[in-house]
């Protein structure tokens, strides 16, 4: 067993905001998340953080530990304490805080929606898909799936957790900034789209102020993202097409 | 009723200079905000003290005196440092944004830091030797 000194970031409406420490026991192999849900349920059971799938698929959990974004439900206890000090836990940064290490993402959603995302993620659609055959339930059978169809798969890369606008030094400082996730499904979208009205769109909504250009390159999205989705090269992308289109318009093409 | 917390505009902005935890990209990143201020402060300083030509040989000369003092060639070396980091820095930025180099953007800022070292170490050469 591992004895962990849980140093966590706390918060609720109407008083100051500061640190507890909770000493909790976790099993050797043990990731963050269960470090939290033991200071839950051994110490306070008034400390709230997000969580659902507990593996790397929902992305609600993100949060920072000892100051770095990641998803404590893949990150072991042992990568990030080394048995001195206390294991910092606190909330996404960029993000208003509701309670404790629960942060509003409904900002955050609403400009993933407003790239009108149809994002499918090739890892899994170059898998062949299989579903459980008729009968003694053990075997499995492939799954066809409609000539055009597997292009309007919701599942991607980008898990919506949140981290990269954290991470993200502009995000500090402009609210209206679409940020990474959201540009890089653009990008994605623009990749993924035949129709070229949609294609012209979509570079229009990278477009602007608070789109592509807010970006000052720091990088840190790419670095930090948990699921490789490299929001920083979608942006470079984005902006290399939105030259060459202005580029070809200057010369009345 | 939840009233979320958020943190004030300053505490905000000043996670711009925040490198802990952080990676090649961010102290670039730093580094080009750090020495782009140093550059906007060194301009309106240069033309203030141009404004003492207007003064005449009288104004003019003392300062020319205290420019040669040893203290002023170090602050030389200072603005040649930012000079060559903001630069350089700068085409890396450029390169990037035309979709250039994207995928080796933290060897471009090594290779380009080390360009800039060199042009540093000969030009504080040329300013004390000279």
């Amino acid at each position: 067993m591992l004895d962990i000194p849980l140093k966590v970031f706390r918060y609720k409406t109407g008083q100051a905001p500061g640190y507890d420490v909770f000493r909790v026991q976790v099993a050797e192999t043990a990731n963050v998340l269960d470090a939290i849900e033991a200071a839950w349920a051994q110490h306070d059971r008034t400390l709230t953080f997000r969580h659902a799938c507990h593996h790397a698929s929902c992305g609600s959990c993100a949060m920072r530990i000892n100051g770095v974004e990641r998803l404590p439900c893949i990150t072991p206890v042992r990568d990030v304490y080394r048995g001195q000090g206390e294991l910092l836990i606190e909330p996404l940064r960029n993000f208003p805080i509701v309670s404790d290490l629960v942060v509003d993402v409904s900002g955050f959603f609403r400009r993933m929606s407003a790239s009108s995302l149809v994002i499918t993620r090739t890892a899994e659609t170059t898998l062949p898909l299989t579903a459980d055959a008729p009968g003694d339930g053990l075997a499995t059978q492939p799954v066809q799936i409609a000539e055009g169809l597997a292009r309007f798969n919701r599942f991607e890369n980008c898990v919506e957790c949140g981290i990269c606008i954290s991470a993200c030094p502009t995000m500090a400082t402009s609210d209206k900034f679409l940020g990474p996730a959201a540009l890089a499904g653009i990008y994605r979208a623009r990749l993924e789209c035949d129709d070229p009205a949609e294609k012209a769109r979509l570079l229009e909504l990278a477009d602007g102020e608070h789109g592509v250009w807010r970006c000052h390159s720091g990088w840190e999205c790419s670095a930090a993202c948990p699921q490789n989705v490299n929001p920083a090269e979608a942006i470079m992308a984005l902006r290399r097409d939105l030259i060459w289109h202005r580029f070809k318009k200057l010369f009345g093409r | 009723m939840l009233t979320p917390l958020q943190p004030s505009r300053v505490r905000r902005a000043a996670r711009w200079a925040d490198v802990r935890h952080r990676g090649l990209g961010m102290i670039a990143y730093v580094l080009n905000r750090i020495t782009g201020i140093g550059l906007v402060v060194y301009l309106y300083l240069h033309l203030a003290v141009l404004s003492l030509l207007a003064g005449g040989p009288g104004a003019w000369d003392p300062f020319i005196t205290l420019a040669r003092s040893p203290l002023f060639l170090v602050l030389d070396v200072i603005l040649i440092a930012g000079w060559l980091i903001n630069g350089l820095n700068g085409v890396r930025v450029t390169l990037t944004g035309f979709g250039v180099g994207v995928g080796s953007q933290k060897a471009m800022f090594v290779g380009l830091m080390v360009v800039a070292i060199a042009g540093l170490i000969v030009m504080a050469l040329m300013v004390f030797g000279g």
